[in-house]
């Protein structure tokens, strides 16, 4: 089964490939309800509040994380929706630049859920950047506690 | 199509990662790093070849013998940001997962 589970990279797309043992269906609604998001959306030791929510090609999910202390401000703007096999969003970063789309693809493999998450940045040079700006910060071992906390709120 | 070998693509195989393991300790030729694997020396070859290809092994020739070095830096590229959103993602699907088993479980 594991021969699912990659990931890649080509040029400016991070490309996730995942195999889940669910049906389609359910798989769908834990990805659109925002109270089955909350069960697993934020990272470990996260929890998440929904502020609004409206699964519509243009509409917002805006939601909360909170965690370390502190609350996370997210928000979602949703593209396009085919239920039950095509999601896709606009993630907004730091700025238009580092903002980014998500779309992700559910498809039935053998009574299972191939889920494909494709992150499309601006361009390439734009995560060059990024990795260029997280090897600067790192430095070493310790500044990886804050870098997760860089990474889970973006 | 070219094929893109990078440093993901590389790791992503445990075989890949259990020849860099051994070769970060001291360099190896090709025949003591097929030693430790059950697989034919043909098939370790194959994997030496994409970590070689993909910079994680450099090589020396120390007579007859060519030796296999581990290069760290070419690793710290897995510490980049690309590495790190992928993490984060592989954990969201692992906690996915789980909360999915949990709810299936529930109704049956």
């Amino acid at each position: 089964m594991n021969k699912y589970n990659t990931f890649k990279q080509e040029d400016n797309f991070l490309i996730h490939t995942r195999i889940l043992d669910a049906p389609r269906d359910l798989v769908w609604e834990v990805w659109t309800n925002p109270q089955h998001l909350k069960e697993w959306w934020g990272p470990n030791g996260f929890s998440l509040t929904t502020k609004s929510m409206n699964v519509e090609p243009g509409k917002i999910w805006d939601f909360v994380m909170h965690g370390m202390g502190q609350n996370f401000d997210n928000k979602i703007q949703y593209i396009e929706i085919i239920k039950p096999s095509l999601l896709s969003y606009k993630h907004f970063g730091e700025s238009e630049d580092y903002s980014f789309t998500v779309s992700i693809l559910f498809e039935e493999v053998e009574d299972k859920t191939l889920l494909t998450m494709k992150s499309i940045f601006k361009s390439k040079a734009i995560i060059d950047e990024l990795n260029k700006q997280v090897n600067a910060i790192e430095g070493g071992k310790q500044a990886l506690n804050r870098l997760e906390e860089y990474i889970n709120q973006i | 199509m070219e094929i893109r070998r990078d440093v993901f693509q590389a790791i992503a195989d445990p075989t890949r990662r259990a020849i860099l393991g051994l070769v970060s300790l001291q360099a190896m030729t090709p025949g003591a790093i097929a030693e430790n694997f059950n697989s034919t020396r043909q098939t370790i070859s194959k994997h030496i070849q994409i970590l070689n290809e993909c910079e994680l092994l450099t090589q020396t020739q120390s007579g007859r013998e060519i030796y296999y070095h581990f290069n760290p830096i070419k690793m710290k590229e897995v510490s980049d940001w690309v590495s790190q959103y992928q993490q984060f993602w592989n954990n969201k699907f692992d906690s996915l997962e789980s909360y999915l088993n949990k709810i299936q479980t529930k109704k049956k």
